[in-house]
């Protein structure tokens, strides 16, 4: 098992240096119309939308940008401003999350839980909406909106999932939960809380992580006039299970406050045309 | 030839965009509305309402925690209005906000967040914990007062265990039958404390011990089932140890 984990590091390393420049680490959609939505979902009923031509990242941005960014600006997080951070720990009801002063990105679930000095190719964490605004200000690049990340993840299918109706093989790709429920840790997929980017299989377009170990931020809205500090986020992610929060689809969209962190909320980036290596 | 096969595949997808999913009724919106209202106590509502107005926020998005100071300043009642109507923190929630189809003919498995995509801090949860006689005592006296059990309060009795309170939820359901995330509410009661005899029922493995979502399982509303978990929270209640 731990030789397992040595050789699908390395490949992801390699990958990850395989896939530096933009155009690689970007996958371009071309404008046209799409068909998204399911049927009978209310907030996101099948439909075919328009689209402009796009470019979207292949992975999940991991804590080595953020550190890039924080590094470049001094930035300082929502959560280490409020020290109001969400932190999940087995044990905990199911739903419920707690807070913990200390978890910022740098300890996504506080100092008790752990760093990641060695999950720096992992998603960042425990950012809220508003960083992630900041930290694509100073990249050039935008968030996906709720559009098109659902036409980059169905990736052209229709189904429920890219990989067809059910979600039978869900752990081939994607970190969910697989525990009963919360209350003991489940590392049955290697991984309790998130999982390096690009360590499940891809979609058919090669994007990695679109169900499961983060909730992406997506910009936009599912309703005229929401409030303005209402955001949301698609994907699922490492915490949600079959029982628990059975929405890593292509087709539920989840909401959030604009100024709340989660250790379990990050983002992929996407822009309009091919963005400078930052 | 291919082209031609890809058309009219293509044709096929989108002619599935012209079915109109069915939409919520009126009844079903209003029902949403309903079961989303919270209960504004009065004990210092307009001075706790200005204080959170008027409060520094950490940010510019109205993220209001009240400081340490004035909190401690206020009275207990104060402090449970101020808790019961604004939450310090956050939820997060994968889906949902508006209403479902038939939503007033289903007894769901959870209860809707009390605060939106707001939630109590730790603070505030210790305080319905560590006043649970207390916050007893007024949400009752409002309850009785008002005949309504607000999200919020239905979230707070789940919160603090506050099983003494099972005869006042099933007077206040009866008077209309109306609010069927009371039946939910009794049902959690019981699920937390494991009842035996609602932990081997059918509405038990339906509802919390099937492999789907329990965000989206449900009973359907009808009256044997509205009987029947009234019958089960009432002998529940009857066999908890008496307080003195």
């Amino acid at each position: 098992m731990d030789f397992q984990r040595k050789i699908s590091g390395l490949v992801i390393i390699l990958l990850l240096s395989v896939l530096a420049s933009p155009a690689q680490r970007f996958v371009a959609v071309p404008a046209g119309h799409y068909i998204i939505g399911k049927k009978g979902h209310l907030n996101n009923p099948r439909r075919k939308v328009w689209v402009d031509s796009f470019y979207i990242a292949r992975f999940e941005t991991t804590n080595r940008e953020f550190a890039a960014f924080v590094a470049a600006t001094s930035y300082v997080t929502d959560a280490e401003r409020k020290h109001d951070a969400l932190v999940f720990q087995p044990g905990l009801r199911e739903f419920e999350w707690i807070e913990d002063s200390t978890a910022y990105w740098r300890y996504p679930n506080g100092i008790s839980r752990g760093g990641i000095e060695n999950k720096m190719d992992h998603p960042v964490t425990t950012i809220s909406y508003h960083d992630v605004e900041e930290y694509c200000r100073w990249a050039g690049v935008r968030l996906p909106t709720l559009e098109e990340w659902e036409i980059a993840c169905r990736a052209g299918s229709t189904t429920d999932y890219f990989f067809g109706k059910r979600d039978d093989s869900i752990s081939r790709y994607a970190n969910v939960w697989l525990g009963w429920d919360h209350t003991v840790a489940d590392s049955s997929d290697g991984y309790m809380y998130t999982s390096p980017v690009g360590h499940f299989a891809p979609n058919p377009w090669g994007l990695y992580d679109m169900y499961g170990n983060v909730f992406e931020f997506c910009s936009g809205a599912v309703v005229q006039g929401e409030k303005e500090t209402l955001v949301h986020a698609r994907g699922g992610s490492w915490w949600c299970s079959a029982r628990s929060c059975h929405f890593f689809n292509s087709f539920d969209i989840g909401r959030v406050h604009k100024r709340a962190s989660f250790s379990n909320q990050g983002f992929r980036v996407a822009a309009s045309s091919l963005p400078n290596r930052k | 030839m291919l082209t031609l096969a890809a058309f009219v595949l293509c044709m096929a997808a989108f002619s599935q965009t012209d079915d109109e999913p069915k939409k919520p009724s009126k009844a079903s919106w209003a029902y949403e509305s309903y079961r989303n209202k919270r209960t504004r106590p009065p004990y210092g509502l307009e001075k706790v309402l200005n204080l959170i107005k008027t409060a520094p926020s950490v940010d510019d998005e109205g993220s209001t925690v009240l400081p340490s100071k004035i909190y401690a300043s206020l009275t207990l009642r104060e402090k449970f209005t101020y808790n019961m109507v604004h939450g310090e923190s956050y939820s997060q929630n994968c889906d949902g906000g508006i209403a479902t189809v038939d939503e007033e003919k289903k007894i769901w498995a959870l209860l809707p967040d009390p605060l939106g995509e707001e939630h109590w801090s730790g603070r505030q949860t210790d305080f319905f914990n560590q006043n649970h006689d207390t916050v007893v005592a007024l949400m009752t006296e409002s309850i009785e007062r008002s005949h309504r059990v607000g999200v919020n309060y239905k979230n707070v009795i789940v919160e603090i265990n506050a099983t003494e309170m099972i005869p006042l939820l099933i007077s206040t359901y009866n008077t209309d039958k109306k609010d069927h995330d009371i039946l939910t509410l009794l049902m959690l009661l019981m699920l937390n404390n494991k009842y035996p005899p609602f932990m081997s029922s059918v509405s038990y493995t339906k509802l919390y011990a099937n492999k789907e979502s329990r965000w989206e399982s449900y009973l359907s509303f009808n009256a044997a089932n509205e009987a029947l978990i009234i019958q089960r929270a009432t002998d529940f209640y009857n066999g908890l140890p008496k307080k003195d």
